[in-house]
């Protein structure tokens, strides 16, 4: 039954990699200007932030959570990184203290949702609101922009006489690691298991909570580390940057196959929707279109790849192939809230029959 | 005690705590800013808590059978641009019109929501993010940089945006009444009733023999009429619209239903606790500007205070639930 539901989900992956070869090979013959070391560098930077997010984020799906508050992670991380500049004049500092903020975040999220068994949705649209006032105390409304040159142009400038940005080292290295985590550790079976069932897992002896409170840390710190990438990139930390990231990140992950149930879900399908996502935003600006066309098909996208896989299992059923239901990624439970249900099975399940009785 | 008994016992403990919270916050206002008491400060509280109480009494029929809309913003702006849009291309049209036109866009986009996910069966939180950019960038297209303005705003919205009735502004009469219909439709009719039961255990309810897709499709469209008032009313409210209005209130919405005691785990919950979430959200923000409080803070604390609602109205849920244990043992 393992190898039928791998068969079956990494075909989605595998599509989604196509995809992904298809736009840019269809770029490459639609414009010129697609393939220039220029637009590549820019489309890798665009992309940059939202997908060292969608590393952690994928895992944190995977095992049933959700965290809406990275975009105000990462401005905040911003925030602080501009402030302790601006204190010690020393961007060492700055860095360590923006990493920190970030992991702070995602720690406070973590404990939430661990130790009070809150739902992940409902604390990270709470801390959502407190990051992100956090970041108009810190700065009001006054942006700080000066940071030093030998920093930010790192962010201006390729490395070498490449075209790649030098955030791509950022990318490569917590790419492969996160990569690594997800495939080839017991921690990342673990992410699996709790994401498959979480009761079973913890009765099976994985320290689930341990597992959570560790993901949301690195979410946290992924979204620090993207509030120094975003900083730089922007040459400024200012209260409203990054608005709306965290609805972007989870279309991307999701995307990329990553069911919203647990469970499922593979690093190369994120990375390569992440891409996808990004190369065809450059297409449709070398295209002519503006900004809402790029809106639209994002939302096509994502709608598309929920839908195709789902319609694809219930053709089977009704061609009589009966496959197993775990294998189908949309399907069990059918939305988010409902994994919180079963994640705290017995006082919140009390709590329910209040209401229908 | 009945089942009834304390299920409705429960709905009054978890509907309480909010609106002494509710009380205390404007009673300690008033006491040192008098303005903020007084019937000018506590219209303008309720003229600002009405579009998002509305929606936030919608999403609670959603929350509470396990779903989750967060296309709810795109969708109001959306209804208040073309509304005024209409309004405007046709000089004299009849209101009703104008109300139609905002439920009937309402309606489309629910209906959409609840085909993908009452019929194909996907999950409501990905298909509402979907649903959220396609109907923005359709909005964006459609609206391009043109905004509407007062003069263009049909005469009756704007007086329900400024007029009021007994010192209470319409705009919260009509949140009001729909957060009561949502209520009782809830509470006292069979559909209403088997939307709990979807939300306390959806398995459940299809072995009863509920038909699960069907009131999860219809709850997606009703709640989609309900999005195109708000959407009336949001135009109302600022005689003004643009290719941004709207952006970004889903998180409000859900902010008020969780504050308003609907459990997003389902099951559990009533419109009009939204809707009290929503005033008492709207409340916070302005007794923090009352207090004196930089504007800068406001946001950081009213974001504090939603994770403590929340984690306060967990230990409530947890407490009660051991209450209803016992209870049940000692009846067994």
């Amino acid at each position: 039954m393992m190898a039928l539901q791998r068969l079956r989900l990494t075909a989605w992956d595998r599509g989604i990699v196509l995809l992904l070869i298809l736009t840019l090979l269809f770029g490459g013959m639609f414009s010129e200007l697609f393939m220039a070391g220029d637009n590549l560098n820019f489309v890798i930077s665009d992309v940059s932030e939202v997908l060292l997010i969608a590393f952690p984020m994928a895992l944190l799906i995977i095992v049933r959570d959700i965290d809406l508050s990275v975009a105000s992670s990462l401005t905040l991380a911003s925030a602080v990184i501009g402030i302790t500049y601006e204190a010690t004049l020393s961007m060492p500092i700055a860095v360590v203290a923006g990493l920190a903020t970030g992991s702070l975040c995602g720690l406070v999220n973590g404990l939430l949702v661990t130790k009070l068994g809150l739902s992940s949705l409902a604390v990270t649209i709470g801390t959502l609101a407190l990051y992100r006032g956090l970041c108009f105390v810190l700065l009001g409304d006054m942006p700080i922009s000066s940071f030093p040159m030998e920093w930010t142009d790192l962010a201006f400038y390729p490395i070498g006489s490449t075209f790649l940005p030098w955030s791509v080292v950022l990318l490569a290295l917590f790419g492969a690691l996160f990569w690594y985590l997800l495939h080839g550790t017991r921690f990342g079976r673990w992410c699996y298991a709790i994401g498959q069932g979480e009761e079973a897992a913890a009765y099976s002896g994985i320290p689930v909570d341990r597992v959570r409170l560790l993901l949301f840390v690195m979410t946290g710190f992924m979204a620090g580390l993207a509030g120094l990438v975003y900083t730089l990139r922007f040459a400024s930390a200012s209260p409203d940057g990054a608005m709306g990231y965290e609805l972007i990140v989870i279309a991307a992950v999701l995307f990329g196959g990553v069911a919203i149930a647990g469970g499922i879900g593979t690093m190369w399908g994120v990375i390569a929707a992440v891409l996808v996502w990004g190369a065809s935003r450059s297409l449709l600006q070398l295209a002519g279109f503006d900004a809402n066309a790029l809106v639209i098909v994002s939302g096509l996208l994502l709608l598309v790849s929920v839908a195709i896989p789902q319609l694809i299992s219930r053709l089977r059923e009704q061609l009589g192939h009966r496959s197993p239901r775990g294998g189908n990624p949309t399907r069990g439970e059918a939305s988010l809230p409902s994994g919180n249900e079963v994640v705290h099975p017995s006082p919140a399940g009390a709590g329910h029959d209040q209401g229908s009785n | 005690m009945t089942g009834r008994n304390v299920a409705s016992t429960a709905l009054k403990a978890r509907e309480f705590p909010i609106l002494v919270a509710l009380a205390a916050v404007v009673v300690t206002t008033g006491l040192v800013n008098p303005t903020f008491a007084s019937s000018e400060g506590i219209s303008a509280i309720l003229i600002e808590s009405s579009v998002i109480g509305l929606l936030a009494a919608s999403q609670s029929m959603l929350i509470i059978m396990r779903q989750i809309d967060l296309s709810v913003g795109s969708t109001t702006g959306l209804v208040a641009f073309l509304v005024g849009q209409n309004a405007a291309a046709n000089i004299g049209v009849p209101f009703t019109i104008s109300v139609v036109v905002g439920m009937a866009v309402g309606f489309a986009v629910g209906i959409v929501n609840g085909f993908f996910i009452a019929y194909l069966g996907l999950p409501s939180l990905v298909v509402t993010i979907a649903m959220l950019y396609v109907v923005r960038g359709v909005f964006s297209q459609l609206a391009g940089g043109e905004t509407i303005t007062a003069d263009q705003v049909p005469a009756p919205l704007v007086e329900l945006g400024s007029g009021s009735i007994f010192g209470v502004p319409y705009l919260f009469v009509c949140a009001l009444i729909g957060a009561i219909s949502v209520t009782l439709l809830l509470r006292y009719s069979r559909w209403g009733r088997d939307l709990y039961a979807i939300g306390s255990n959806p398995e459940a309810a299809l072995r009863v023999g509920i038909p699960v897709a069907r009131r999860t499709f219809v709850a997606f469209a009703l709640s989609g009429i309900f999005t195109g008032v708000a959407g009336l009313l949001l135009l109302g409210r600022f005689s003004f619209a643009d290719a941004t209005s709207g952006l970004g209130i889903e998180l409000y919405v859900i902010a008020a239903c969780v504050i308003g005691g609907v459990a997003i785990a389902g099951g559990v919950g009533t419109a009009m606790g939204a809707l009290i979430g929503a005033v008492l959200l709207q409340t916070i923000t302005f007794a923090l500007g009352a207090l004196g409080v930089s504007q800068f803070w406001q946001q950081a604390v009213a974001g504090a205070l939603l994770v403590l609602a929340i984690t306060f109205d967990r230990v409530v849920a947890v407490r009660s639930a051991r209450r209803v244990v016992r209870q049940v043992e000692v009846l067994a």
